[in-house]
């Protein structure tokens, strides 16, 4: 298939584009931002024989509150996500995050809908969606269903999503006022670069800078995002203070599966994660500590 | 092929293409529109730069079918000589530009960050936002301070008509 020869059909509601996606015949994709599609494109690995164009599907572009959680629909931008007041103060892993992907052209283009559905295990916006409980609404013509992030991506780019299926909607609990996240990534430069490693963390605390219960995922260390579960469980044993920040981080190093690849080796991605882990929860404690 | 409208620089027009066309062929090939350039053709440079309702994106991602009925302006839509914008009179005057590769797509990184603040930025809050743009030449440090003056007589200018 070349490029010339590829059609584009853009859809003008969610209930057109669901009945485009139900279609047999033509082998179709979703296109938002475009930021990894056109690139694989360009690369000549996704070459459907028509585009379906979501990008200005408005109706899929919001930040709501409702029922005790927050709505984001998946056309909501990076730099919405960075400008969002209800995200800055109920969910600030995941604004720390998209402050990260790419530069501001990247910001302005790219989806929170795109990050998923391209299940990178570099995607930043992910381990701040693990760490936050997030849930995803997937619609198709005949049905809809609702799952946590962790059981929607199994590989590297791959999910459970069904040919006439999208995803339409992303539920995240809203942060309580003692619970503080942060994300931190390592990439070869401050701007427009994939994460080597990345790592996101959410802490419920008590008095004292004692941590009743944290969430700890990283990115690229992996075939998906990983939670450090091992780490997790060390976080309430007292308070946070040197001596276990640094126990916790070294669990990290051996928690982590990283393989070696054109970006790093295994060992390096090991070091970095327990570095990252160990900065993130520093900061953390100063954030805490000057509340 | 497909026959689609968007307006450019603030003309409406129609070009009959592909609509999987990257955007930046279709505004250097089919309009004549040359000052956006393409470099790594995938995202990371800046260099294709142009403002799409405002904001600041890459042209070489965005395939033409999807900016029906936008409003797009380039480098050309920011000003031309002799008409030129005080972005682009602070970079001549700074010496901002080599090559001159990769000055549009700066341009229009700049006036989408300018238009968007009301005060003179700091060296970090423009790295922050130029952080897509590659310059090879120049070592960035005339290009951000052609921000600044930008920036500073686009105030005076204000104060005045204010
Ligand atoms: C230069 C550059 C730098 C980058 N830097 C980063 C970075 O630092 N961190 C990072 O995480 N990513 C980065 N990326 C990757 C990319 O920008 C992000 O993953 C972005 O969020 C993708 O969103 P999009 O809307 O552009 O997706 P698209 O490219 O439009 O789509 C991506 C995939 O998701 C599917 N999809 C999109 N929307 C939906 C939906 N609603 N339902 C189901 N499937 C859907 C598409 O079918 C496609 O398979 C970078 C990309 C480039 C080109
Ligand atoms: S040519 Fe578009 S970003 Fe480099
Ligand atoms: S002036 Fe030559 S690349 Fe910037």
């Amino acid at each position: 298939m070349l490029v010339s020869e590829i059609d584009m059909i853009t859809p003008s509601s969610l209930s057109e584009c669901l009945m485009l996606l139900s279609k047999k015949g033509r082998i179709h994709r979703v296109i938002a931002g475009g930021t990894d599609a056109t690139v694989r494109m360009k690369e000549g690995k996704w070459r459907p024989e028509v585009w379906i164009n979501i990008k200005n599907l408005n109706e899929l572009r919001y930040i709501e509150e409702s029922d005790d959680c927050i709505h984001i629909g998946p056309l909501t931008t990076h730099t919405d996500i960075i400008h969002s007041p209800i995200l800055q103060r109920k969910a600030d892993v995941l604004v720390d995050a998209a402050r990260e992907v790419g530069a501001t052209q990247m910001q302005n283009m790219g989806t929170i809908g795109g990050n998923i559905g391209t299940a990178s295990p570099a995607g930043d916006t992910l381990p701040a969606l693990y760490v936050l409980g997030a849930r995803l609404e997937l619609t198709s013509m005949s049905n809809k269903r609702t799952l946590p992030i962790e059981e929607f991506i199994f590989g590297p780019g791959r999910t459970v999503l069904k040919e006439n299926e999208m995803i339409t909607k992303i539920i995240i609990k809203p942060q309580s006022p003692n619970e503080i996240g942060i994300f931190q990534k390592l990439g070869p430069r401050k701007a427009q670069s994939i994460s080597i490693v990345n790592v996101a963390i959410s802490l419920t605390m008590e008095q004292d800078l004692k941590c009743r219960e944290g969430k700890i995922a990283f990115g690229s260390v992996a075939p998906t995002i990983i939670r450090a579960r091992k780490c997790e469980s060390m976080l309430p044993l007292g308070q946070l203070n040197d001596e276990l920040i640094r126990n916790i981080a070294k669990i990290a190093w051996k928690e982590v599966m990283p393989i070696t690849d054109g970006r790093a080796t295994a060992t390096y991605r090991r070091d970095m994660a327990s570095a990252l882990l160990e900065r993130g929860l520093y900061r953390l404690m100063r954030r805490w500590n000057n509340q | 092929m497909k026959s689609i409208q968007f307006v450019v620089n603030g003309k409406e027009c129609t070009v009959l293409c592909p609509p999987a066309k990257p955007l930046l062929d279709v505004l250097r090939e089919d309009l004549g529109l040359t000052a956006s350039k393409e470099c790594c053709g995938k995202g990371e440079c800046g260099s294709c730069s142009v403002l799409i309702n405002n904001e600041v994106v890459c042209s070489c991602l965005i395939l033409t079918g999807q900016v029906e009925n936008q409003k797009i302006t380039t480098c050309e839509g920011v000003g031309l000589s002799p008409n030129l914008d005080v972005i682009q009179e602070s970079f001549i005057a700074e010496g901002a530009t080599q090559c001159g590769y990769c000055t549009p797509g700066i341009i229009v990184s700049a006036k989408a960050f300018l238009d968007g603040i009301d005060h003179v930025p700091s060296v970090g809050e423009i790295k922050t936002a130029l952080g897509g743009n590659l310059c090879r030449c120049t070592g960035y440090t005339k290009i951000i301070k052609a921000v600044q003056t930008a920036a500073s007589k686009k105030r005076s200018e204000t104060e005045t008509i204010g």
